[in-house]
């Protein structure tokens, strides 16, 4: 008896309810854990089932007419696969084709052929022929139209730009 | 059982407090709160306002959503529907646009009062963050219901501002693409925003707006005193039941009268259909948007992103940073008045630039 009063001067019942309480304790340390990762879990299934799968559409070439239907300084539109509009320039270099999305906020620029340029409508961006961005919030971050591949078979003269097909795609 | 307990003996007071065991002497005593003297006059009761502004916006809303279609194909059709062919849905539809219009009017107001009175501060410095709050689910309610209609306007706004939203920093990517349900703007969208508009912010709404009243009832309404005004101590406060509560139900048929007279002379119109591939020449999001808009002319994407973050980081938290403030450099009450005034003006300044824009 003297050992165990060395050993704690507190009485049984005292001790008892310490065990109680540090039971107590680790019983909702572990009740409030596991709370936690169920209920976060269910938290995070819930955002995952809001956003939806992102896929990469995976392009192919979309006939583009012929070479001599393009006229040197002329600017054709086309269409791609999701009805954007692609816009084909040929000058001496040959044939360039770039997205109608201005790259600032996504607007549609739109040709305006007395002054030689893209405007887009939406905060005022300006992008030259080639579809460099000279003027508005575009020209200060530095940003063009986007660039769409064009490639020409030489033996028949066929034009192909390479364009996103949405029905083509890989879940990533 | 007794003869005098039995059902059939009791009155039907009784027999309902029973089935309904509810204090009415707590809605009584909720009913009496004393509102000071300045709350007679209508330009204190913007709150009010607002209120009353948001359970027209809930009536008409759930009267449009008998018609609505939130789908790429037939939404626009179905406003069309509602405008041209429904019995009374030109009003309905034109009362639920109004309404919106003068409930951002009265919010902005009402945060006005609130600020350049000195309410927001303490002990009532939460109930001006629960405010700012509103002010936000306000501005999302507007942006999604003008979205729903999808005509060119909010079809091509939708785009710019969730294209805006992938500015944020961190999230932002993530967050674009949340909002439109996918990389373009399109039928997952709409049903995203038409959720967001009739189901997710309502209910946000409702419970920041009870919140709001029940900090106002716990601390009570700030006390406005005014240079030279002698009022008698027995006359400075009156009761809300009946007395407040009817100005409340006066300014609301006021409002009733103006919405309508609105609604008849400028009735809500509809623009041309989206179309994806065309942005039309002039485009322009709602003027309360301006602001916004103009700052994105001006600066960068990424720094239009950050001020709008900032500035609004700082209106939300401004009753601890002005404490802060006062404490570090003994700031008067002069300051934030001087700021609010900028802040004011420059909101106001950059809305009528763009207004007169092309």
């Amino acid at each position: 008896m003297q050992r165990d009063s060395t050993l704690s001067n507190k009485s049984p019942e005292k001790q008892t309810g310490e065990t109680h309480s540090r039971r107590n304790f680790l019983a909702k340390i572990l009740m409030g854990i596991g709370l936690l990762f169920s209920y976060g879990l269910l938290t995070v299934e819930g955002f995952l089932f809001m956003l939806p799968k992102r896929v990469k559409a995976r392009t192919r070439k979309l006939f583009a007419g012929k070479l001599d239907q393009y006229k040197i300084g002329s600017i054709q539109a086309f269409y791609d696969l999701e009805g954007k509009q692609i816009l084909i320039k040929r000058d001496e270099s040959g044939l360039k084709a770039f997205s109608s999305v201005c790259p600032h906020l996504g607007c549609r620029v739109h040709w305006e052929g007395e002054k030689h340029r893209f405007f887009c409508p939406c905060h005022g961006g300006v992008f030259t022929e080639d579809g460099v961005a000279i003027a508005g919030p575009p020209a200060d971050a530095g940003q063009s139209l986007f660039k769409v591949p064009v490639h020409v078979d030489e033996a028949s003269g066929i034009v192909y730009i390479e364009v996103k097909d949405a029905k083509r795609r890989t879940m990533s | 059982m007794t003869p005098e307990n039995s059902p059939s003996k009791k009155s039907f007071s009784q027999k309902f407090a029973e089935l309904f065991p509810f204090d009415w002497e707590l809605l009584r005593h909720a009913g009496s709160e004393p509102v000071p003297y300045h709350l007679k006059k209508w330009w204190f009761c913007l709150g009010g306002t607002v209120l009353y502004l948001f359970i027209i916006q809930v009536i008409t809303g759930i009267a449009l959503t008998f018609y609505y279609v939130p789908t790429p194909a037939f939404a626009y059709q179905s406003v069309a529907h509602i405008t041209n062919e429904v019995r009374f849905g030109w009003y309905i539809r034109s009362l639920h646009r109004w309404s919106s219009i003068f409930m951002i009017i009265a919010v902005f107001l009402h945060l006005l009062r609130v600020f350049f009175t000195g309410a927001y501060r303490h002990p009532r410095q939460l109930n001006w963050m629960i405010g700012f709050l509103l002010l936000g689910i306000t501005l999302v309610f507007g942006f999604t219901g003008y979205s729903l209609i999808y005509e060119q306007l909010s079809f091509w706004g939708a785009t710019v501002a969730s294209n805006l939203a992938e500015a944020v920093p961190l999230i932002g990517h993530w967050l674009g693409y949340f909002l439109r349900g996918g990389p373009e703007v399109g039928e997952n969208t709409l049903t995203r925003f038409f959720i967001l508009h009739i189901g997710v912010l309502p209910t946000f709404a409702f419970l920041l707006i009870s919140l709001h009243i029940l900090l106002i009832r716990l601390h009570g309404v700030t006390e406005l005193r005014f240079e030279g005004e002698v009022i008698p101590e027995e006359e400075r406060h009156f009761r809300f039941w009946p007395d407040h509560a009817t100005t409340e139900i006066m300014i609301g048929v006021l409002l009733m009268y103006l919405l309508t007279i609105l609604a008849l002379i400028f009735p809500a119109s509809l623009g041309e259909p989206a179309n994806p591939n065309v942005t039309p020449v002039h485009i322009k999001p709602e003027w309360y948007f301006y602001f916004n808009y103009r700052m994105l002319k001006l600066t960068s994407l990424k720094l239009s992103v950050l001020l709008t973050l900032a500035l609004g980081g700082i209106a939300f938290f401004w009753p601890f940073i002005e404490e802060w403030l006062a404490r570090k450099f003994k700031i008067d009450d002069r300051v934030p008045v001087a700021l609010g005034t900028v802040a004011f003006l420059v909101f106001l300044v950059f809305t009528v630039w763009e207004s007169f824009s092309h």
